[in-house]
């Protein structure tokens, strides 16, 4: 397997894996409004906090109307994690490897392509936004079921694997993170408290984590509960530890594996101690941080074991491999 | 209605496909009545059929056009061309004795250069060579061979001669849609094919596999092979990716690669620097190798150059074979088939006109009118002059140019290109094409595709047949008379 294929199905996986959660943050963004009282409004630049996308955000926009932050996130080139930067991304990557994924994978993602090309821009009004995001949930979770089926579960599927897995890990962090810090602030105002509930209820729904939750925990949506849920649930597929566990269920796939198997092994030792009791009181967003580097973490320890290879000395006779 | 043939109009070129209106030639004979049985309806539908199996199957190349790479589906005519096995062994016979002599020639070229001391050649052709090498002289490659892989373009005048019009030599392409041509013939009308009597074309990938396993400078080993690819937006991208798989070796672009201080060279895999021992190159000699051709290259190896020199992998085509594929080197094929195998050429070239040659060049610029002028080193159909067909302002033009730069132009007389019956807006008619044979030569043995691709210029009348400017293709057929 080559490097470079290699590291283009593992950003096949982020890519997926980001344009979907991006679809579904907008889509409970856009209902979580309906529900909130006149006069207490979250407004749309927390969707923008949490793909940590400010910077690009204002220096192509004047004001953070849902407008121009549903233009932003869903259809803008120039926003290189926007759903059609993404599904672009993906596409271009599929096209360099179409020698090692199945022919309909392609036909899949250009389709998508070309309707976000064509159509994503009609589909940004409320009336005709969640048609839109339904089209793009769908069509990728088809085309993750297309390489689940079809593709050859080698190497390079597990690559892709990985990439979906951090990606998702890295989502559910940040989506945790940036919707924590909007209820704390909520918890302050006595007259608001009522609204807390729908708003961690609306943090469990951008997972799709709700009826999971109520099945599993069989008790009335608080914080700490949600906090547990989404990062320490071993069941759940987007929780963080599913995400780590099944990172680290596939490097032993891999070859030389150590240094990654090190860096989830330390994200998930700091996941199992957390008490999200005492971290929502104080220091969650400084944890969250933590974890966040730790992902960076695991993704510098993939491109130095097999992205990135040192060309100009030959290896010795034990590197060379001959698989 | 029913096609009637007696209505198809082949009087002023020879068609391949029917001797006379009404009459099919013997190898075309089973084809052409059994399209004369199916209705309009049924024809159309064997059309869309085609269509979407091209669609399905994802037979695309690309295309630059308004200042970006699309892929487009590939252009195909259902309606296959015919041709006698008995006529195609003679081809085949007189495409091997062509491509053993340019290899011959070739490695004296880069060697002691006897054809030109013994003034068959002309010195000042070399000098003015394009494609001549500095870095490629003194080496051998393996066996010898260094136009591994040779795509010759045949066409026919009307009195039925084919001529072979060019050999390309460098990275010539199409090999991949003459295979997936038949898949979709097959698909089309698989009642066909039962008789038996259609020689099979999908052995090319094993034959290209064992001629670059044969080249490795590890003999004995499992040789490891890829093919270098200048990336996604290469219009012959689907083909490299296509031959990749079919043959399981390794699809790099340049920086997948690696020339290591013991001067081999490695894949960056995941698995660690893994050796290579064949390239077979898709990139053009000048963008291989940074240190030795163009700086600016990003497409190429750094050190490429060294670890072929050092005999540590195998590049194919070599480098430097380019030297043979050039429109005024090609007029001197049949005085090399002369000279270094003492026979007389089985294929004939088009006769040509060489503007380095005084002689020859008043008689082209006073003929500009009648002839075509085609520059010595572009691929692809590019700046051609097509002299009946062309404006005064065109030939103007290529006066200047001629005379500016004579070694870089030859002309041709304009030929009666064949045709084919072919379909056009539901109804069956004549258009010229032409056709490519590969031609793989490993030193002690030398492989002609069975066919090759028919290349057809879909639009009426015209005469270029580049799918990347409006042209088609059409399936193949070899046909065994004595099967049938």
């Amino acid at each position: 397997m080559l490097s470079r294929v290699a590291d283009n199905l593992y950003w096949l996986g982020r890519y997926l894996a980001r344009a979907e959660n991006t679809a579904r943050l907008i889509s409970v963004h856009s209902h979580l409004l309906l529900d909130l009282p006149r006069g207490m409004t979250l407004g749309w630049s927390p969707l923008v906090d949490i793909l940590g996308a400010n910077h690009a955000f204002e220096s192509l926009y004047a004001d953070d109307s849902e407008a121009q932050v549903v233009r932003f996130l869903i259809t803008d080139p120039e926003n290189g994690s926007s759903i059609a930067a993404s599904v672009g991304h993906a596409r271009e990557i599929l096209r360099t490897v179409r020698d090692s994924t199945p022919r309909d994978a392609w036909e899949q993602i250009n389709a998508l392509h070309l309707f976000l090309q064509e159509k994503g821009e009609k589909h940004l009004p409320r009336a005709h936004r969640q048609a839109g995001l339904d089209r793009v949930i769908d069509g990728i979770l088809l085309l993750r079921g297309m390489l689940a089926a079809n593709m050859t579960h080698d190497v390079g599927y597990h690559f892709l694997q990985v990439g979906l897995s951090l990606e998702q890990a890295d989502m559910t962090t940040r989506i945790v993170d940036v919707r924590t810090v909007d209820l704390i602030r909520a918890r302050t105002a006595e007259e608001l408290r009522p609204f807390v509930q729908i708003q961690w209820m609306s943090v469990l729904r951008s997972l799709m984590a709700y009826q999971a939750y109520r099945r599993h925990e069989k008790i009335r949506v608080s914080g700490p509960a949600v906090l547990r849920f989404l990062l320490q649930n071993r069941d759940f597929p987007r929780s963080v530890m599913f995400c780590l566990n099944h990172i680290g269920r596939t490097l032993p796939n891999l070859p030389h594996n150590r240094a990654s198997e090190r860096s989830i092994d330390r994200i998930r030792a700091l996941i199992q101690d957390a008490n999200f009791e005492r971290l929502l009181d104080q220091g969650l967003h400084e944890w969250i941080d933590e974890i966040q580097v730790g992902i960076g973490a695991v993704h510098e320890s993939l491109a130095k074991s097999y992205f990135q290879v040192d060309s100009g000395t030959a290896p010795t006779q034990r590197q060379v491999a001959y698989s | 209605m029913a096609i009637d043939w007696s209505q198809y109009r082949c009087k002023d070129y020879y068609d391949e496909l029917m001797a006379a209106p009404g009459q099919p030639r013997p190898a075309a004979q089973h084809l052409v009545h059994y399209l004369g049985s199916l209705t309009p309806e049924e024809l159309a539908e064997r059309r869309l059929a085609a269509e979407l199996a091209i669609k399905v199957m994802g037979i695309t190349f690309t295309v630059y056009s308004e200042g970006r790479n699309v892929d487009r589906s590939w252009p195909f005519d259902i309606i296959p061309r015919t041709l006698p096995k008995t006529e195609w062994n003679k081809t085949e016979a007189g495409l091997q004795q062509r491509v053993r002599a340019l290899n011959l020639f070739i490695q004296d070229i880069y060697g002691p250069q006897k054809i030109v001391k013994d003034k068959i050649f002309p010195a000042e052709l070399l000098a003015e060579s394009v494609n001549f090498r500095p870095q490629c002289v003194g080496i051998r490659p393996r066996h010898g061979v260094w136009a591994h892989i040779c795509g010759s373009d045949l066409v026919r005048d009307l009195d039925g001669t084919l001529y072979v019009l060019e050999d390309n030599l460098r990275v010539p392409s199409g090999v991949s849609y003459m295979v997936e041509n038949r898949q979709v013939t097959k698909r089309v009308f698989p009642e066909l094919f039962q008789t038996g009597a259609i020689l099979p074309v999908d052995d090319y990938p094993a034959q290209l596999y064992d001629m670059l396993a044969a080249m490795s400078p590890r003999p004995g080993d499992t040789p490891s092979i890829a093919l270098l690819t200048p990336g996604i937006y290469n219009s012959a991208y689907f083909e490299h990716s296509w031959l990749a798989q079919q043959m399981g070796i390794e699809l790099v672009e340049g920086q997948d690669l690696f020339v290591g201080d013991d001067n081999c060279v490695y894949m960056r895999t995941v698995y660690g620097p893994k050796r290579v021992d064949v390239i077979y190159r898709r990139v053009d000699d000048l963008f291989l190798d940074p240190e030795a051709f163009r700086p600016d290259s990003i497409l190429g190896v750094p050190g490429l150059m060294r670890a072929w020199i050092a005999g540590k992998v195998a590049l194919v085509n070599a480098p430097g074979a380019g030297v043979a594929d050039d429109k005024v080197v090609y007029a001197f094929v049949p005085k090399m088939i002369r000279y270094y195998l003492g026979e007389e050429p089985i294929l004939p070239n088009v006769p040509s006109y060489l503007c380095m040659d005084e002689h020859d060049r008043s008689y082209v610029l006073d003929h500009l009118d009648q002839l075509v002028v085609k520059p010595a080193n572009e691929s692809g159909g590019y700046g051609m002059l097509i002299g009946p067909r062309a404006t005064k302002k065109e030939r103007d033009k290529f006066r200047e140019l001629i005379v500016a730069n004579p070694r870089n132009y030859m002309a041709q007389p304009t030929l009666a290109l064949s045709t084919a019956p072919t379909l056009a807006d539901g109804s069956i008619e004549p258009r010229h094409l032409d056709l490519r044979p590969f031609i793989l030569s490993r030193g002690d043995s030398t492989y002609v595709t069975t066919g090759g691709l028919t290349r057809v210029a879909m639009t009426k009348g015209s005469l270029v047949v580049n799918s990347s400017q409006g042209g088609g293709a059409k399936d193949t057929w070899i046909v065994d008379l004595e099967a049938a």
